[in-house]
């Protein structure tokens, strides 16, 4: 079982997240953060498998959580959940900092466990 | 079920592989010159012209063209001269993966029909927008995909009234608002009362009820529905060749006597009538200048 790592500032989203990630027996929710800065902290913490972060947070957006992130642990593997996947600038920053998947918002159940399980 | 850019449909349908698209798209950053790199390379300023521009823009806030027109390096017609030629050799992204040899041109015109279709639910409706506002098809963009995103991610139904400028926003148990920078330096809010907020919630929750949600839940909700909106509209706007940044979404504090829009803003509002009589609001504070 593979575990994930959720940060979005939105519980909202982080609850939905986390159900969908949780009703596949090949993942498990470790730990949920609110912004870029707690994901670093959680992610020394709990060593997750797979982090599923947003971009446009407050304190630490997830693009620059996610340079610091693959700085300290390059072979993590984390895809960013965002309502601004369809911005061609944000998406191509997020896979040249070590994204290996974007998901736009709104988000479907099918395809976020598909890509989970692509990794 | 968003909107997207061609290189991020492309990935998603596994046509090519993001080792591909950052290859085209580090063949179109070295294509697509920007204007100052553009005109240096036409001969017509020099690198020590275009510091100079880079220099005055810090204390005005004009496109590099205006500012070199306005410095007296160059004239309207070699700003247009290389706006042309900007245009005219503008490398796309599907030409970029063609000339990379990852697609070939027929496949090309093949995705790019089904990537149009796939979008097609995004083509803007038509809305009026009052005279004298700038930028009136952004307006009518943040407009239209709001109520697309009503529909389709909040499952409610309503009817669009007529946009009108507004001097204040009436009393909403929650407002929530997101900042535009960029292209248009604007505040993007919604007002809703309870029993819409509790159908957004219900829907960004994929619950059945919400009865016993915290107050916080269900706010959250109505700020990541906007959140939803604001990066699509963003995502839009990319795809008119406008850039607007977006800041995390707020819950807005009303007194009960609404929100005042500031006097250096325009308020632009858009009511949306649900059928049991309701209304609520979307509304744009547009600063001036």
């Amino acid at each position: 079982m593979k575990s994930v790592l959720i940060v979005d500032d939105s519980i909202a989203v982080a609850r939905q997240l986390e159900k969908i990630v949780n009703s596949d027996d090949a993942f498990e929710v470790v730990a949920q953060g609110r912004n870029g800065a707690e994901a670093i902290k959680l992610c020394q913490q709990h060593k997750p498998d797979i982090v599923c972060m947003d971009m446009n947070m407050p304190v630490m957006d997830g693009l620059t959580a996610l340079r610091n992130l693959m700085q300290l642990t390059p072979d993590l593997k984390v895809v960013m959940v965002t309502s601004l996947g369809g911005v061609g600038d944000k998406y191509t920053e997020a896979i040249r900092l070590g994204a290996k998947d974007v998901i736009s918002k709104p988000f479907e159940k099918d395809n976020v466990l598909e890509m989970l399980k692509r990794l | 079920m968003a909107v997207k850019f061609f290189g991020q449909f492309l990935v998603e349908k596994g046509a090519v592989s993001r080792i591909d698209l950052l290859q085209a798209i580090d063949l179109q950053e070295k294509t697509n010159l920007k204007f100052g790199e553009m005109i240096v390379k036409m001969g017509l300023m020099s690198s020590a012209d275009v510091e100079r521009v880079h220099m005055a823009q810090r204390n005005e806030d004009l496109h590099f063209g205006d500012m070199a027109v306005k410095l007296g390096i160059i004239t309207d017609e070699q700003v247009q001269q290389v706006l042309t030629h900007q245009r005219n050799n503008h490398l796309y992204i599907g030409e970029a993966l063609v000339q990379l040899g990852v697609l070939d041109k027929e496949k090309l015109e093949d995705l790019l029909a089904a990537f149009k279709k796939d979008q097609q639910s995004y083509v803007s409706e038509k809305i009026e927008i009052p005279a004298n506002i700038p930028h009136k098809p952004i307006w009518e963009m943040v407009a239209d995909l709001t109520y697309k995103m009503l529909t389709r991610v909040a499952g409610i139904s309503f009817r669009p009234g007529p946009c009108s400028i507004v001097e204040k926003l009436p009393s909403r148990p929650v407002i929530a608002e997101m900042g535009f920078s960029g292209a248009v330096s604007a505040r993007y809010l919604l007002s809703v009362s309870e029993s819409t907020r509790n159908l957004v919630a219900k829907a960004i929750l994929d619950e059945d009820s919400v009865e016993d949600e915290p107050e916080e839940v269900l706010d959250d909700s109505v700020k990541e529905f906007i959140n939803i909106v604001c990066g699509n509209i963003a995502a839009k706007a990319a795809q008119l060749g406008h850039s607007i940044d977006i800041t995390p979404p707020e819950i807005v504090e009303d007194n009960g006597s609404g929100v005042d829009v500031p006097q250096d803003h325009t308020g632009l509002m858009f009511p949306i009538y649900l059928s049991d009589g309701e209304v609520f609001e979307l509304t744009v504070f547009i600063a001036k200048g």
